[in-house]
């Protein structure tokens, strides 16, 4: 009923992208649904990017106001999950990118816009249903403690007709 | 050393949580458009937006009886078929427009599910008072029922 959407990720230099993504682990390939056991990160790098999108389908006229923050987990000393909303695609690296810290409040949160650009995803030909690119990427130092860190929770909001 | 984030996007599908409220609209020549019509096909809101300007009521019902209702022609908002205006904003409204959305809050965890998917429904209308002031009243009604107003 009504609009459902999907986590897109997309990869590669040729941009290869996967609808319907399972999971998404930081880890040291550019991948999607990796296992963070097989590609664990080494401090101090920090984790390829990660360009996401949410795919919109289903029954819908316009979705709107979309937003994405992080809503809970700690970091652990020198962890900082970095994010960018509405950003080009470029092949994901382990370079680290000048975003700013991921929003932890809705009132500060990541405005996102549509693929094709407008804030407003309005249904019919020619529309995608995909939104503009979120790129995350986890940062760390050498400072970083050894093992597994905290597990985060994040939001997606989005007004719909 | 293993420092990684298993940060699992819900099976990359969102569950849609089944919308408690559903929507109708009836119209000045008395014809009806229900969300979901007698062979349970789902309408889009955009064959609502298109007759606008015939709009004369905007209702959101679920099933178990609740009902908010906004009147188009007077600028009244009524709650559960009250025969009179449950919510009555100022007495002269030109220029009536509905304020619908549904708002979508959904918090991922990493457990492929979602931990939280919070729908809120958003109904009300926009005007011009004898001053020509914009105004609007907004209810703000969650999966319950339960509701409140803003302006």
């Amino acid at each position: 009923m009504a609009a459902t959407f999907q986590w897109s990720e997309s990869n590669t230099v040729s941009e290869t992208v996967t609808d319907g993504i399972s999971n998404l682990n930081f880890v040291s390939t550019d991948a999607p649904n990796a296992s963070q056991t097989i590609y664990p990160i080494t401090r101090p790098n920090s984790s390829f990017t990660k360009y996401l999108r949410a795919k919109f389908s289903g029954v819908w006229s316009e979705i709107s106001n979309m937003k994405f923050w992080k809503s809970s987990g700690t970091y652990v000393t020198d962890e900082v999950i970095k994010a960018a909303a509405n950003v080009a695609f470029v092949t994901p690296t382990q370079t680290s990118t000048g975003d700013s810290e991921i929003p932890i409040t809705e009132g500060t949160a990541l405005s996102v816009n549509s693929y094709e650009g407008p804030s407003t995803i309005t249904y019919g030909s020619g529309v995608s249903g995909y939104t503009a690119y979120l790129r995350l990427q986890l940062q760390m130092s050498a400072s970083t403690p050894a093992g597994a860190v905290n597990q985060k929770a994040f939001t997606f909001q989005y007004d719909e007709v | 050393m293993s420092n990684s984030i298993d940060i699992d996007l819900n099976s990359g599908n969102n569950s849609m949580n089944s919308l408690v409220f559903h929507w109708n609209a009836i119209f000045k020549d008395g014809t009806h458009i229900f969300q979901f019509d007698k062979d349970g096909i789902e309408h889009k809101f955009k064959e609502v937006q298109e007759k606008f300007n015939e709009l004369v009521y905007f209702n959101l019902t679920n099933n178990r009886g609740k009902m908010f209702s906004v009147n188009l022609i007077n600028g009244l908002i009524g709650y559960n078929r009250l025969e009179f205006p449950y919510i009555e904003t100022e007495k002269k409204k030109e220029n009536i427009r509905l304020i619908f959305f549904r708002r979508h809050q959904i918090e991922l965890n990493e457990s492929l599910n979602e931990k939280n998917h919070n729908i809120a429904y958003h109904l009300g209308l926009q005007y011009n008072d004898e001053n020509n002031i914009n105004r609007k009243i907004i209810l703000q009604i969650n999966s319950l029922g339960h509701f409140v107003i803003g302006v």
